[in-house]
This record gives C-alpha cells, structure tokens and sequence, in this order.
C-alpha cells in the first residue's frame, strides 16, 4: 500500500550511546502493528526516530513513498505522523481544551478542528466535562486520555501510541483499549508500543518484538499467542 | 594520582620559570605586567573551583576580591595597620562575607544564584559611589566612610620601598608569584580530593549522591569559603601593589574580564584559568591600540569563544590531540 | 495624604516602566531557559534610535518609536541566529548563553559608546508639562507612560492568550519536545520571543531615557531591577512579574521618599533575598521537577 511506514537498515541513539541497529521493519497502512520488548531496548526510541525527535544515524525511514527520515519533528507530523509519547508530554498550565487545540495546530488540521473535536468527545467523553480544568491537577487516567485525545485532533494518516497503558488501574487500561481498538476498527494506522505482550497479541494485526534495539521476532497476533517459549526467552514472562 | 603528580609538577615548572623571569627580562613594564597576571590568575582560579568544580554559578568572586582589598586599605588608611596584618586580615574578611553570602543563596536554582551575586555586587559600588558624607575630612579633602568615587591611597606597603629602592615592584612581583603558585597548589589539591570527587559525583549523578549522603550545600559552603581565602589575599595583595583602591574593582567591565578569562581558558580543569589569564592579558595588551574598539575586541573574544568553543582553550587542546593521538578514519566509524 | 498620593502615582510610574523591561526578559526566560544580559545594551539602543531619528533625522516621534522597536526586535533576532540558536541544544545551555549575552551587551554598549559619544542626551521623545490634581503633581510623561504600559501588557496578554503564535509559545515554554510534536517550529518560536523582548527593551529603553537622559550604560541598572523583579516573581512567570513589578515600583518610592535614593537599590536586593529565603522559587514560581 501506499501508505506502509517502512524502517529499513535504521541506526539511532543518544550522545555515544547507540541504541537502535540494523532494525527493518514495516507498519502497514489501515491496520495496528504493535512493537513489543523488554525495558529500555529502544521502542521509544524507536518512535522518536520516527516522529524526527531524534536524527536517524544511518538508514531510512518512509511513509508511503515520501523520505521522512532526516526531517525536523515539526516536518513530520506535516507528513501525517502524529506521536503520542510515552508520559504523555502535556502542557501543563493549559485547559484541557487547549491542550486539544494544540493537537490540531497545524493549518490542515486547524480547518476542521471543531468536527474532529466533536469526535474526540465522542470517543472520550470524560474529556468534554473536563474541558476547562488545568492539565497540571488530571489524574493519571484523565491525562492519558488527554494525550491521546490531543493525538487524534491532528488526524494524521498514522497514529503511534507510546505504552498508553503504563501505570493505569486495569479498569483504566480497559477503558483505552476499547478506545484503541475503536480506532482500529475505523480503519485507522495505529503505531503500538505496549509492554504487556499478551494484550498487544490480543488486539494487533502485526507484532514486532525489538530486542536489544534490533528485531527478534515477527508475526501475527495470534502466532505470538501460540509461541509461549519466544515470550520467555525474550520478556522472562 | 598519576593526574595529580603530572599536575604538581607542572605548577612546580611553572614557578621556577617565574622565577627567573624578572632576571632575564629588564623591562620594568612586563614584570609589573606580569604581577598584575599572578593576581588575576588567583582570582580565576579561585574561581574556576567555585564555577567548574563546585557548579555554583557565582558572579561574587570580584566582590568577595574588592572586599579584600578595602579591608586591606581601610584598615592601614584608617588605623595604620601593618600591611603584613592588613592583608590576612583583609582575607578573612573576604571568607566572612563569602560564608554569607553562600548561605544566603547556595539553596537557590543555579540562575538565580548568577542574578543575586551579581546583584550584590552592584549594590556595593553603587552604595560606595553614591556616598558623599564625610568620614574624615583630610588635607586633600572629604573622605567618606568607604572613600567614595576617589577610594584610597596612600595607606601603606609592604616595605620594599626602603629595602629595594626603586626596583620595588621585583619585589612585589615575588609575593605575587608566591600568592598564585599557593592558590594552583590549593587548586590542585581540591581538584584531586574526596571533596573534588564528591562534587564530580554531584554532577555525573546528583540524585545517586544525595542517596549516598553527599550533602550538596554543605560541600558548596565549604568551597565558597575556602576560596574567598585566596580571593580576598590577592585582593589585599592588589591593594598594596598598586596603592590605591577605588570602586573600579566592583566594575561590571572587570568582572567582565575576569569572567571571560575562566570561559576562555577552559571551566573546571586546573590550567585553563592560568591559561585563559594569560591570553586574556596578552589579547588586552595586544589591543590597546586599538582605542575605543578594545572593548568591542574583548567582548566579541568572549561571544565567540562561547559559541565556537565550549570547553575553552583547554578543551580545544584536548580535542586536537585527542585527533593527532588516533589513526585518522576511527574518528568517523563511530 | 498628598504625600501618600505623591509616592503612589511615581511607584506606579516606576512599576509601570520595570514592567515593560521585565516581561520582556520572564518572556525569553519561560520560552527558552535564558537569561538574557545584553537586554540592558538593547534598551539604551532604544533610547538612541528614538533620538536618532527624531534628532538626528528630523521625524516625527511615531518614527522614532517605530524605528527603535523594528532595531531592537532586529537585534533581538540576530542574537538567537548567531548566539542562542547554535547552542540551544548543548549541555551547559543556561550558563554559556548568559556569558555570551553578557559579551554581547558589552560589545553593544561599546558600539553605542562609539557612535553617539558619553555626553548625557536628553530624550526627545517625550512630552513636557504637568498635571495637578488637588496639590498632587503628576508630569504629563508619567502618565502617558502609565497608559503605555497598561497597553502594552494588554496587548501581550492578547497576544499570548488568543492568537495561534501565542499559543505556540505558551506551548513551547511548557514542553518544547510535545510542541514540536505538535508541529511548532520552535526555531522560529524563540527567534519571535527574542524580538518581540527586543521591542519591549527598546520601549523601555525609551521610557527610562524620557524620565532621565540617554547613557550608552543606562540599561545596567534598569535591568539588574528588572531580573530582581523576575526572581520575586519567580523565573519566567510572565503576569506574576507585571504585579511584581508594580509592587517594586511602590516599595521603591516609598523607600526612596524615606531612606533616600541611595538606599533604593540596597533595600531592593534585601527584600529579594528575604523573598527567596521564604520562597527559593520566587512568589509566584512553582518547584520545578528533580532540579535538585
Ligand atoms: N535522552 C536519553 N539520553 C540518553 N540515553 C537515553 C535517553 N533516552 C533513553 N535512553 C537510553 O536508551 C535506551 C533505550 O531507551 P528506550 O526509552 O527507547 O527504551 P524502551 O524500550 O522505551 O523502554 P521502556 O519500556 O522502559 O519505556 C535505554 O538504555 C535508555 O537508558
Ligand atoms: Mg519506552
């Protein structure tokens, strides 16, 4: 398709430190690829490479047939690629409102704001009643449906969404699902790091297990669900 | 202890080399020169311990210097204090105010620091400029309590005028050599003690240290008052080697300089200040000249050096032997 | 009572003129973590380009405000193009850009020196005469700098509340990586800051000038004031520094009115320290993450 983000031959990392290598993989347009790991073997790093907050070292990244990599953060989501990072990021002495806004500030998307924004309410009304309370006092859960909600305001062509489960209460983490798997359904491009491997093999259509910022394993969901011994050799799960 | 070895020695090559200097150079201009050198390049040293190796970004050091070298002054202009006790005197003054001043603000957020300090020292020469009471009145006329635009003069030596005649200043430039060659040792022993460490291992990894009970303030406190020591000498030391003392030395022009020397030289290592008070000096000496371009030289050296070179003189060595040292090509495979 | 009137309407004026300087200066601090030193050399090349123009030149006084702005927001750009730009991502950021701008005011403060000379110049762009209001004096350039504040103010609020390149720098002070995300070009961001900072400093520059003369080296005071403002306030908080800049302007005038002006400064920087030992973040300055 044309709208495949392709990674191939990647290298990146911090200062001397390198982190990602030889790592080739493929997100496939219209369906949720999930990139699973162990702790601190680069998945987020493998997202800021892509989104330009950090520069590729060696490699390409691509979206359809356009070169991404080597564009500034801010070229990059002009491209359509919208980065929901892991912690969230939020701006914290905004509303709620304006955080949204934010989402949608580039001009294409500026232009229909007020329909998406309607969207977003619809698939997180929690939000719509905290509109106009400051980021800095949401709880935890409040916070993540903001970040994801300040992610889909920019309607990019591909969504990648850094552990949106990480540190929820499960009746949260549930909640977030139904919301991601809405999205999938949709027929949206979903982008997933998770950490826990059995939820991302239960929802994702594609599975990439990184290790040691390279790729160890693909496959569907449903194999890694039948290959208990991969997750204990790599997760120790 | 290799590090330090290599260090000591090289102070100690440093010395003998001073040494000779004012027997094979008979210009009386480059040995004062030269004196007025191991002055500066006390206080960046000094300095360098507080800025580069203690992280407390002060901008006091030029206050805690002036505090010296009024003490100093006022203490033989008033009372005719020996010299000889003047300037210790004059030092201990200068720790007193540095121990106030640190435990005022060593808890702030590092700007905040840099804004109050320099704040301070404002304040001090404009309250010394704007004093116009009479203290005293003297044949040359009012005096105020802090000496006003005018400052002192005349309160006294450290009597190689009698001894000497009028190769005086040799013997002045001894005791300046004296003063820097104990501020580089007192450097070097910082730089290479537990305390050294401790403060490396606050800015590799703070949180680590503080779970190992590295109290950060007290450290800070500790080299804050430590180094007003030699701050506040060569203060009193620039008080009796030039004789006057005016409120020049609060300036923002001087502190100016003084700042760019460490910058220069290289922040945090053991020569780059000696190093950047010796270019700084040589590059003022250079442009004199110039007349009123000097100061916008000095102030592009600074930007420049800022932006172009981080690490200073001394890391820009580093870097290029660093290069020289390895095969060319591994430098890019990396 | 007079006397209370007195001392209120000239701390206004004084709070009003250190407002105008110091949100410039919490401006460039929130959005980019720097202090900038040469903002005093960019208000006494506000001054000069106002008298440039209007004395030198011969235009009328909404040049000469229009020319020292432009100037001055030119400046306020070059300095992020050729010192803040290049090492905005290194370590050591805060520290390195405040020597550099220290450079660079003494370099400007030089070239000022050089092209105008040291004598004292009056101020042309002000405005004689006075008030009096029930035995209360108030010159007529007072006021006028009293409205020109409020305006000003009001239109940064404007600015940074309502329009889309307020919110982008609103958004890059809060979390530069997250506004990249958003598609902000941070670049531009802190260049426009670092303008809309030189404007500010060359009104301010003028303001001062009008109250006093024109000195190459009249910005060092105005802006060691307006960085103690910015620490009561707290760093960066852009409206706290407004109240706090009011609160100053009185406190010095009625420090002035008692003690005397000598004492004005020294008192100043007793109160900040006072402030800081209750509060080490500033009045209205939160505790920022791990900083430790
Ligand atoms: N800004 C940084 N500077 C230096 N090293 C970093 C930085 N960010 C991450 N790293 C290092 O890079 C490695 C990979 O980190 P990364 O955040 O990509 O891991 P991760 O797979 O997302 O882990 P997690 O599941 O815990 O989020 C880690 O060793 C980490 O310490
Ligand atoms: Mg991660």
């Amino acid at each position: 398709m044309s709208d495949d983000l392709v990674i191939s031959d990647l290298a990146a990392g911090y200062g001397h430190q390198s982190v990602l290598h030889d790592l080739t993989l493929r997100a496939e347009a219209g369906r949720l690829t999930a990139i699973i790991g162990p702790n601190g073997h680069g998945k987020t790093t493998l997202l800021r490479a892509i989104s330009g907050l950090i520069a590729a070292r060696t490699g390409e990244i691509r979206l359809g047939a356009e070169r991404i990599s080597g564009l500034p953060a801010e070229a990059v989501v002009a491209r359509g690629i919208v980065h929901v990072p892991q912690g969230d990021l939020l701006f914290p002495d905004m509303t709620v409102l304006e955080n949204l806004r934010m989402g949608a500030f580039l001009p294409a998307a500026a232009r229909q704001e007020r329909t998406v924004l309607e969207e977003v309410y619809t698939l997180l009304p929690k939000l719509r009643d905290r509109e106009n309370q400051i980021a800095r006092t949401l709880s935890g859960g409040e916070r993540r449906m903001v970040g994801i909600g300040r992610g889909l305001m920019a309607s990019g062509r591909v969504l990648m969404l850094d552990e949106p489960s990480l540190g929820l209460a499960p009746i949260v983490i549930e909640q977030i699902y139904e919301v991601i798997a809405g999205l999938r359904r949709a027929g949206r491009s979903i982008l997933l790091v998770e950490e826990n491997a059995m939820r991302a093999a239960a929802i994702a259509d594609q599975v990439h297990l990184l290790d040691h910022g390279t790729l160890a394993w693909s496959g569907t969901g449903a194999e890694l669900s039948g290959r208990p011994e991969l997750l204990e050799t790599y997760l120790g799960v | 202890m290799t590090a330090m070895r290599r260090d000591l020695l090289l102070c100690g090559l440093f010395a003998c080399a001073a040494l000779v200097w004012p027997m094979i150079s008979d210009m009386r201009y480059s040995v004062t020169q030269t004196t007025f050198f191991f002055i500066w390049a006390t206080v960046v040293v000094q300095w360098n311990l507080v800025f580069g190796i203690g992280g407390i970004f002060s901008l006091a050091q030029v206050a805690i210097f002036a505090i010296g070298a009024y003490v100093t002054a006022m203490l033989g202009y008033y009372l005719g204090t020996s010299m000889l006790l003047a300037m210790p005197a004059g030092a201990v003054a200068a720790v007193a105010a540095s121990l106030i001043l640190g435990i005022a603000c060593l808890r702030l957020y590092g700007p905040y620091v840099a804004l109050l300090t320099i704040c301070v020292s404002q304040v001090l020469y404009v309250l010394i400029v704007n004093d116009t009471d009479c203290f005293t009145n003297p044949p040359s006329g009012c005096m105020p309590l802090m000496g006003g635009v005018r400052g002192f003069s005349r309160f006294g030596d450290l009597g190689f005028r009698d001894w000497l005649g009028a190769g005086f200043y040799i013997g002045n430039y001894y005791v300046g050599l004296l003063l820097l060659t104990a501020a580089i040792l007192f450097s070097i022993v910082i730089i290479h003690s537990p305390m050294g460490l401790a403060f490396r291992a606050l800015r590799d990894n703070p949180v680590y240290a503080a779970a190992r009970g590295v109290d950060r303030f007290r450290y800070q406190l500790w080299i804050f008052g430590l180094s007003a020591f030699f701050t506040g000498l060569s203060g009193a030391f620039y008080a009796v080697n030039t004789g006057v003392v005016g409120p020049v030395v609060f300036s923002f022009q001087h502190l100016l300089f003084l700042l760019s020397m460490i910058v220069i030289g290289g922040v945090g290592t053991v020569w780059g200040p000696v190093i950047g008070a010796a270019v700084l000096m040589l590059a003022d000496e250079a442009m004199r000249e110039l007349g009123d371009f000097r100061d916008i030289g000095m102030g592009l050296l600074l930007v420049a050096c800022v932006v172009l070179m981080p690490r200073g003189l001394t890391g820009l060595f580093q870097d290029i032997s660093r290069r020289l040292a390895k095969p060319a090509g591994t430098e890019g495979a990396r | 009572m007079d006397v209370f009137f007195q001392i209120l309407a000239s701390g206004l004026t004084l709070g009003a003129v250190y407002a105008i300087s110091t949100v410039g200066l919490a401006l460039v601090f929130g959005a980019m973590n720097m202090l900038n030193m040469s903002h005093g050399a960019l208000m006494a090349l506000g001054g000069y380009m106002a008298w440039f123009t209007m004395t030198g030149l011969g235009l009328p006084p909404v040049a000469g405000m229009l020319v020292a702005v432009l100037v001055c927001a030119g400046v306020g750009v070059m300095i992020y193009l050729l010192i803040a730009g290049p090492m905005l991502h290194s370590e050591g950021f805060e520290t390195r850009v405040f020597i550099a701008t220290i450079g660079f005011g003494a370099m400007l403060e030089s070239v000022i020196l050089m092209a105008f000379g040291p004598q004292p110049k009056p101020q042309p762009l002000a405005v004689q005469g006075g008030l009096s209001v029930a035995e209360v004096h108030l010159p007529v350039q007072n006021l006028l700098i009293l409205v020109l504040a409020m305006m000003l103010m009001a239109a940064l609020a404007l600015l940074l509340q309502k329009s889309r390149i307020g919110r982008a720098i609103r958004a890059t002070a809060q979390n530069r990586d997250a506004a990249r995300l958003m598609g902000v070009r941070v670049g531009m961001v802190y260049a426009l800051v670092l303008a809309i900072s030189g404007g500010l400093a060359a009104v301010s520059g003028i303001t001062v000038s009008s109250l006093s003369s024109l000195l190459p080296n009249m910005g060092g005071d105005p802006m060691l004031k307006a960085f103690i403002i910015c620490v009561v306030a707290g760093l960066g908080r852009v409206p706290g520094s407004v109240i706090a800049a009011l609160f100053i302007g009185l406190f010095e005038a009625v420090v002035q009115y008692t003690v005397g002006v000598r004492f004005s400064f020294a008192s100043l920087l007793l109160l900040v320290i006072v402030v800081l030992i209750w509060k080490p973040q500033g009045v209205f300055g939160r505790h920022q993450g791990v900083r430790l």
